[in-house]
């Protein structure tokens, strides 16, 4: 079908009144989930489906979706205020956003969070609407050996992530591939570091580690401070709370960038939007001129990644509704839902149900714009949480935290992981450990490490099959030359320092 | 040995029924949401509401971890309860014989019925050289170790019908574990691995499109849905169809009219027309047993399971 056409129709549906309706619940909904760490958008999901199942097909997918990319937005906003990521593509946030904060910029970044989420999401469904089919045939073609090109790719940003020690930022990656070792072996049943305890089998989640060493960890090595409690700046006035022209211009690249990215990971039905945030966090830092800025609270730094993990759910959506294939937790239950509302998702869905289709991209142009207006006033009013003393923002982090891991998974054991990696992220601050790295290892590390034993077992054994592959040998070049980068820039200091001497 | 509850049960079954729930139900599966076992529930909890078979609310709980460990061991911790019940699957009988953790079998849990087996069916690229069966297995025997299955764990159904073929052929091809459904058919679609063995309804709008080709179904009889492809016996090889199992299991300890009750709303539940429309709608089998039948198919099973895993080279452990 045409394409312009076939936008059209979409809007006709998904303008009637009742599906803008359902289309702002869903978007609202998301926000709400997302700002809440732990409770993500497939258990929300799942627990509208009854409800779903007595809507109209058209309305109830336009909801679902935007809780889906609702939470992208709502997902920045407690890691830039209390370095707690409300998802687990909002991580890589921490790192500038929550700096950002410290500074009195919470409300700068916030903005940016959100813009950047704009831009790349409505470039996210600009991607699905234009090449959705070509682009699935693309994700097809990547197999085990370029999944682990990818992650191979995304790990060698490890020498962007360090601080002023290189083997400090290893070892603290070698920790984070270690823990995403913990659990049963899909490929032998066996069980890896379990120490006998069943909790374990499955692995540790992602976010206990993340929110123990992001988030207590920050709270225990502040309560260190003994001095006079004060507040953190926040500035006055709506002016100074949104991100200024100079932000703008200084996040072009960033918007750019975390859109494509965030996009082409996204269809990758092994990849996910915290892999998308982080390529785009490094490749972001890589080709920036103020790279050891990055982490002190660089605007960038925040609208890469959130650009990146809002156009991930528009490419996500291209194998869910060209091929049926679902990538992610959320797709599968998407995948469910269609087929509990009585359709038959595969490769003649778009084709046999053009109104669906059309009407779901048509409804995220329209929730992106509500998102967009939903967020920015909300930013103000989020920046003034900064403003309560240290004395109540310091429980409210550590309550946030614990009620937001109990919430998702109801296991004390999960709180005790908590605790015990608060205590590690404070003694790694404490021994001057970057934690970027290890959240980078335990991310990649898991799917990395399949990737591997799945290529070796199709090659049987041959370790060529990871370069004569195109694909993977181009992004296996790309991983090689960011690992370089730190050499250039020494380089580039020594000549500085040449030429001055010569001066 | 224990003594079986169910064993009471069929005593007593004729007896009128004592127990009622007085408090929502809890109904316990191992998967997050959105898994198999979590939309299984899901719509056996909906057809239940809405046939007004139950008294309560019921409402699923999601106790995901270690397979299906986390959920056993929490239905086993509540010991007498009469307000819980679990939806188990064949990892539950798999986990306890491969993982030392997985200390609760489901000896040690009442079971109350099971209700569906799911078939699966071979599938290829629909541009692969293989017409049959007997075509793919005869390639895999010319060139041993050349051809590849995606699949899923190592103790996955997948598997287990790999090893029985291989074991009855004398063929062998590799097995390539994915995490994920979605990566296993990327997998096949995109050529990387030759065959896959796969859910009729995940399998049906493929073939729809022309993308993939039906071998043999895993399956006793043909399935409606693919009235052309025959069974594994038809195709030429005597092995066992290995289905998915579904059912509902209740906590240890809880009294025999409490068994009773939960019989009963199950046995009740797969006579509607509503369960029986959502059993076309997804290619499931009926596959409904009593207490004291499940018990006896979960022994068989297990034995069973145990030879095939032991010949595949997954350590056992029970």
């Amino acid at each position: 079908m045409d394409i312009a056409a076939g936008l059209l129709q979409g809007f006709a549906v998904a303008l009637q009144p009742a599906n803008l309706l359902w289309c702002f619940v869903g978007v609202l909904l998301g926000t709400v989930v997302g700002i809440m760490p732990g409770l993500g958008p497939p258990a929300t999901i799942a627990m509208l489906l009854p409800i779903t199942a007595l809507m109209n097909p058209a309305g109830a997918m336009i909801m679902l979706a935007g809780i889906y990319y609702g939470a992208k937005y709502g997902g920045s906003t407690t890691s830039i205020l209390l370095n707690v990521p409300g998802e687990s593509a909002s991580v890589v946030t921490c790192l500038d956003g929550y700096a950002m904060a410290r500074k009195g910029r919470a409300g700068a970044a916030l903005g940016i969070a959100a813009i950047a989420s704009f831009i790349a999401g409505t470039v996210g469904v600009l991607g699905l609407m234009l090449v959705a089919p070509p682009l699935a045939r693309f994700a097809l073609a990547f197999s085990a050996p370029e999944y682990f090109a990818l992650m191979a790719f995304g790990l060698s940003m490890v020498v962007l992530l360090a601080g002023r020690s290189m083997a400090k930022a290893l070892l603290a990656m070698l920790v984070g591939l270690w823990i995403a070792g913990i659990g049963t072996d899909l490929f032998t049943s066996t069980s890896r570091f379990t120490f006998g305890r069943m909790e374990l089998l499955s692995g540790i989640d992602f976010v206990v580690v993340a929110i123990g060493i992001f988030a207590i960890g920050e709270v225990l090595a502040n309560l260190e401070a003994r001095e006079e409690p004060q507040l953190l700046p926040v500035p006055k006035g709506l002016r100074n709370l949104l991100p200024t022209m100079q932000d703008l211009r200084d996040c072009r690249f960033a918007f750019a960038q975390g859109s494509v990215i965030g996009f082409l990971v996204g269809v990758l039905p092994g990849a996910g939007s915290t892999i998308a945030s982080f390529i785009s966090y490094g490749v972001e830092k890589a080709f920036s001129r103020r790279r050891e800025e990055f982490g002190s609270g660089v605007i960038e730094g925040v609208a890469a990644p959130e650009g990146a993990n809002n156009s991930e759910t528009g490419g996500a959506l291209v194998p869910l509704l060209t091929l049926g294939i679902p990538g992610s937790g959320t797709t599968a239950i998407l995948l469910a839902a269609l087929v509990l509302w009585g359709f038959r998702p595969g490769p003649l869905f778009i084709a046999e149900n053009p109104n669906l289709f059309w009407g779901l991209v048509a409804s995220m142009y329209i929730g992106n714009v509500m998102l967009l207006i939903l967020n920015l006033p909300l930013v103000p009013l989020f920046a003034q949480v900064l403003r309560t003393p240290v004395y109540v923002l310091y429980p409210l982090i550590l309550g946030v935290s614990i009620v937001g891991i109990y919430a998702s998974s109801g296991s004390l054991f999960d709180l005790m992981l908590l605790s015990g990696f608060g205590l590690f992220g404070y003694l790694m601050r404490k021994l001057d450990y970057p934690s970027a790295p290890l959240i980078l290892g335990l991310v990649l590390g898991g799917a990395m490490e399949r990737a591997l034993r799945q290529s070796l077992m199709m090659s049987e054994g041959s370790l060529t099959i990871l370069v004569s592959r195109p694909i993977s040998a181009v992004m296996l070049s790309f991983a090689l030359l960011i690992l370089l980068v730190p050499l250039f820039s020494r380089f580039n200091s020594w000549r500085l320092r040449a030429l001055e001497q010569k001066d | 040995m224990k003594i079986f509850p169910a064993l009471v049960t069929a005593l007593v079954a004729t007896q009128a029924q004592a127990f009622t729930p007085t408090r929502p139900i809890e109904v316990v599966v191992h998967t997050g949401p959105g898994g198999g076992s979590d939309l299984l529930a899901r719509a056996a909890v909906l057809i239940i509401e809405k046939e007004k078979l139950a008294p309560v609310r019921m409402q699923v709980v999601n106790k995901p971890g270690g397979g299906s460990t986390l959920a056993a061991a929490y239905l086993f911790e509540k010991k007498g309860d009469p307000h819980t019940i679990g939806f188990f699957t064949g990892v539950w009988l798999t986990s306890p014989i491969t993982t030392a953790e997985a200390k609760v079998t489901l000896r040690d849990l009442t079971p109350i019925a099971r209700l569906v087996l799911e078939p699966a069916v071979i599938a290829v690229k629909a541009d692969a050289p293989y017409k049959t069966l007997g075509d793919f297995v005869a390639v895999a025997k010319k060139n041993p170790g050349q051809l590849k299955q995606s699949g899923g764990s190592v103790t996955s159904r997948d598997n287990v019908v790999r090893q029985l073929l291989q074991k009855s052929s004398g063929a062998r091809w590799a097995f390539i574990s994915f995490p994920g459904g979605g990566e296993r058919i990327s997998a096949l679609l995109g050529g990387h691995v030759n065959m896959m063995v796969i859910e009729p309804s995940e399998a049906g709008e493929h073939i729809r499109a022309g993308n993939m080709r039906v071998l043999a179904q895993v399956s006793e009889k043909r399935l409606a849905g693919f009235p052309n492809a025959p069974t594994l016996k038809e195709a030429g090889f005597d092995v066992p169809s290995v289905p998915q199992v579904r059912g509902v299991v209740a906590p240890p300890g809880i009294a025999a009219d409490n068994v009773a009750y939960w019989e009963d709303i199950f046995r009740k539940l797969t006579r509607t027309a509503s369960w029986r429309k959502f059993l076309e709608d997804n290619q499931f089998e009926d596959g409904y047993q009593n207490a004291t039948e499940l018990a006896r198919f979960y022994d068989e099973f297990t034995s069973q399971m145990r030879g095939i895993l032991q010949e595949a080279g997954v350590k056992i452990v029970r």
